[in-house]
């Protein structure tokens, strides 16, 4: 599989685990008092946190409270007011969107829309040409292929995207970012709408891709989701960092009870 | 060309537009659908006041609201039978099926009324206002003034009437206004249909002022746009300044040395594709029907 | 992954493989099929055969590419014809000063080529409507200026060009045959490649797109472009073809409709599309002609709105619902029947 990447600290995700003391002290990801304005309004407001190679962070918070604003701000769909983004390093505020997919930026959408003219294979494989370089087109299949299997869709690798459930919708939206070979995944609210087994099922795979070396920031409002499978949790309301915290802190923490989970979660918490 | 008749000529040519300008607004703003059959009804509302002045001697001014009337009955028709039916399709089906229109339409006309030049010689005609070396004529006055009216009546009627607030509210959230119980067919065909009429009253004007065939709606097909998406799709004063707008841009660049005239629909591409791309959202600002 | 979701049998996927990627190779040897039995009118068929179907392969032509940017891209692209006409007066004005055919055509190629990649950095930052809009501006601005400035030098932009020799038409119908065999060949290489994939995710979701790297603004202009090449080629076929013509035939804002209406009819985004809808459309629009009925634009407009209301998914996609997979040892009747019910169903699901 080729990289696509030429930054120094670039390796390839699938397979190797980043091991090197070097790559732990750098954070994959920075934001710097990032604040994002619509109008008069704040979308995002002096948002600082660093996320580490290899780790899973959760970022929960109310609706609207600048969470789908913070993943298009990392992935280039928007650009900040004010504030810098530092990926390995290097300040990729002018990037678009297709660069930084390059450079091993890869997203998931909270709202599924498969390519419907292509089919699940093919949808896969638009990830794997453009994500990564130089595949042709047995390559790009032999890449979708691995990936289907990995998110438990290959039997469906010839159905068309408007026959699929929402559960293999949010599959397929992962699996097209896998395609990318990322560095750092963005998952945006991939559990919202599945049974309970269906998150159980995307919990485990969201573990096993980053046991593969990817990094992940997870947007979700399933708690009890969230707190498994994430190494830290970051809560934002109003725009504003108001918790970054191990799971078991964040959601004992009166402000975020507050703002957010509610005082009957906590009674409930505090009951277990 | 003294100074102050070019600022009189632009005036009345720019309220003009305004006039043809507010029905495409209305339904691009409430229905979002680009109806590129208006400059058709233009010309629909033309031949009917021709048609009219020439058979009942009533002039095109006074027959303005049965002219109105008319065209009112077509869009609601062609709204409800045609439009209705692919107003969920991609917009580009909207867009090909009100191109269909306008070609059947003006072949039709064309059938009925060849494609001559007509024109309506009233008797006042020629005469009017001289103040100073400035020329001000009344047919074009009238037509100005029309234009006016017809922009105040129409935000009172969107704005102060409960049928006029259901179009609004339409074009805000379409399915919160089902929610609220409006008829969402029948303020879309309403909301067509007033579309139809203004095009019509601009027909009217049109048949006064010019000699007209039936290919001469064409002519207002680009500019239309060109002037609505200068003022936004906002509001009906948006339409009325984006004319005047487009107006002082068209009596001013064929006086640009080396340019000269003839120009009019490369200007209105230019000016189209500019504002889209430096100003979006039109020199007014915010879309508000949207 | 080891949990299993409740699926097909997997014993299925194999043959359902099979058959998507057979679906290409069909469409492609059908189409071949088509062009063949067209090729050989000239031995068969008298010279009135021989203008129509010269004709009806440049509106072939025409659909075929508008296909690219507006089928596969989902630009609704509505001012296609500039460069047909952009074509005509290249290839005109290089006849004029006495170059050769060839060479006219070539220079038609790069300018529209040029053309088309100069005005797709403004407008291809647009979308829907205004990009739609203000394409259509593009064709009538263009044929304005070529009026005005009288680029054919005839009055008012007419051009009249030296009469080709009478042999010559049956090279101009292979040659207008060759393009829209090429044009076949490049809407299959669209359906199988990353350049096709890229503008194919572009029109179904062009932030996803771009969130999966692909540099979307490159492959719209690119496809703008690869539409203009084989419309503006077609012009300058016509134009030496036709040897007379005024702005308003080639710049006539009706033909860019009907490249949409043709593509519509057959089905947009398809192989077989553009190259069936095409066919049907102008073949009867010819025998209409011939029989009397001369309003042109009337018929356009009428088949618009029955089209755009009724069938705006285009025929070949309703062949494909009725051919597509029928349930294993079913006799013929029954497909039949499924086959219509499917149909039915479709076009309930994506007409009114």
């Amino acid at each position: 599989m080729s990289d696509a990447l030429s930054q120094p600290m670039a390796s390839n995700s699938f397979g190797t685990n980043p091991s090197s003391a070097e790559q732990h002290n750098a954070p994959l990801l920075q934001l710097v008092d990032i604040t994002k304005r619509f109008g008069g309004l704040s979308a995002v407001k002096d948002l600082s946190f660093s996320l580490q190679q290899g780790e899973i962070l959760g970022v929960i918070g109310p609706n609207g409270a600048g969470k789908s604003t913070m993943v298009n701000l990392i992935g280039g769909s928007l650009a900040p007011t004010s504030g810098t983004i530092f990926y390995q390093g290097h300040d990729i505020n002018r990037l678009p969107p297709h660069r930084r997919a390059r450079l091993g930026i890869a997203r998931t959408f909270q709202l599924t829309q498969p390519f419907i003219g292509l089919d699940i294979r093919e949808n896969v494989m638009v990830g794997a040409f453009f994500g990564q370089r130089g595949l042709n087109r047995t390559g790009a299949s032999r890449v979708a292929d691995e990936v289907l299997e990995r998110v438990n869709l290959a039997h469906k690798a010839t159905f068309k995207g408007s026959q699929l459930t929402i559960a293999d919708r949010k599959r397929l939206e992962i699996a097209r970012a896998l395609a990318t070979n990322p560095q750092l995944l963005l998952l945006d609210e991939v559990m919202a709408g599945l049974t309970s087994t269906e998150v159980a099922q995307a919990v485990e795979l969201i573990q096993q891709i980053n046991k593969m070396g990817v990094t992940v920031l997870i947007i979700e409002h399933i708690v009890h989701a969230i707190a498994t499978v994430s190494n830290r949790i970051l809560v934002l309301h109003h725009g504003q960092k108001i918790a970054e915290d191990e799971p078991s802190q964040v959601l004992s923490d009166p402000k975020v009870i507050g703002a957010y989970l509610g005082e009957r979660y906590a009674k409930e918490r505090r009951a277990e | 060309m003294a100074f102050g008749q070019i600022l009189v000529n632009w005036l009345l040519l720019g309220s003009l537009y305004g006039a043809v300008a507010l029905g495409v607004s209305l339904v691009w703003g409430i229905m979002n659908i680009v109806n590129l059959a208006h400059g058709a009804f233009v010309i629909l509302g033309a031949y009917a006041a021709f048609w009219m002045y020439t058979q009942l001697h009533i002039d095109p001014y006074i027959s303005i609201p049965l002219t109105m009337a008319f065209l009112f009955i077509i869009g609601w028709i062609v709204q409800y039978t045609l439009i209705n039916r692919v107003i969920r399709a991609p917009f580009l089906v909207t867009f090909l099926l009100t191109f269909g229109l306008d070609l059947l339409i003006i072949d039709l006309v064309q059938q009925i009324f060849t494609s001559d030049l007509r024109s309506v010689n009233t008797i006042y005609a020629g005469s009017g206002l001289d103040i100073g070396s400035t020329h001000i004529a009344f047919d074009r006055l009238i037509a100005a003034a029309i234009a006016i009216v017809l922009t105040a009546a129409l935000n009172y009627f969107l704005t102060h009437t409960r049928e006029g607030n259901a179009i609004l509210a339409t074009g805000m959230d379409r399915d919160a206004a089902r929610l609220m119980g409006i008829n969402i067919r029948n303020t879309y065909a309403l909301t067509f249909a007033i579309g139809a009429a203004l095009a019509g009253a601009a027909g009217a004007m049109l048949a006064e002022l010019y000699p007209f065939n039936p290919s001469n709606g064409d002519a207002f097909k680009l500019r239309a746009f060109a002037i609505v998406i200068l003022g936004g799709l906002g509001s009906p004063w948006g339409a009325l300044a984006g004319g005047l707008v487009f107006g002082l841009v068209e009596t001013v660049v064929p006086l640009i040395p080396g340019v000269g005239p003839g120009y009019d629909d490369a200007i209105a591409f230019a000016v189209l594709v500019a504002v889209l791309i430096f100003r979006p959202d039109g020199l007014l600002g915010k879309p508000f029907y949207r | 992954m080891i949990l299993r979701t409740k699926t097909a049998p997997t014993a299925k996927a194999p043959s359902l493989k099979q058959r998507e990627e057979r679906g290409w190779l069909w469409s492609l040897l059908l189409g071949l099929g088509i062009l063949g039995l067209i090729a050989t009118i000239p031995w068969f068929g008298d010279s009135s055969a021989l203008h129509t179907w010269t004709l009806i392969l440049m509106f072939v032509i025409l659909a075929q590419s508008w296909n690219f940017i507006g089928g596969f891209t989902g630009y609704s692209a509505f001012g296609n014809v500039a460069f047909f006409g952009i074509g005509a007066y290249t290839t005109g004005l290089m006849l004029l000063s006495h170059q050769p055919f060839w060479l006219g055509l070539i220079a038609d190629a790069l300018v529209a080529a040029l053309f088309a990649f100069l005005l797709g950095l403004p407008v291809l930052r647009l979308r829907g409507h205004y990009f739609a809009i203000a394409t259509l501006g593009i064709a009538e601005a263009l044929r304005e200026f070529v009026a005005v400035r009288d680029i054919g030098g005839g009055g008012g932009g007419l051009m009249s060009l030296p009469l080709p020799s009478l042999d010559a038409y049956v090279g101009f119908f292979y040659a207008f045959l060759g393009l829209s065999l090429l044009c076949l060949l490049i809407t299959v290489f669209l359906t199988r490649s990353r350049f096709g994939y890229a503008l194919i995710a572009i029109r179904e979701n062009e932030q996803a797109a771009e969130a999966l790297g692909v540099p979307t603004y490159w492959y719209k202009v690119g496809s703008f472009v690869l539409s203009a090449v084989p419309t503006a080629l077609a012009g300058g076929l016509y134009a030496y073809w036709a040897t007379g013509f005024d702005p308003d035939t080639v710049f006539n804002v009706g033909i860019s409709a009907e490249m949409v209406l043709l593509t519509y009819l057959g089905g947009s985004g398809t192989i077989l599309g553009p190259l069936l809808g095409a066919i049907a459309f102008e073949y009867a629009s010819f025998q209409l002609q011939t029989s009397g009925f001369s309003l042109h634009n009337t018929l356009l407009g009428l088949s618009i709105a029955i089209v755009t209301i009724f069938l705006p998914q285009g025929c070949v996609r309703l062949i494909q619902e009725f051919v597509r997979k029928p349930a294993p040892q079913s006799t013929s009747a029954h497909r039949l029947i499924e086959g219509v019910r499917r149909v039915r169903r479709f076009i309930a699901a994506n007409g009114i």
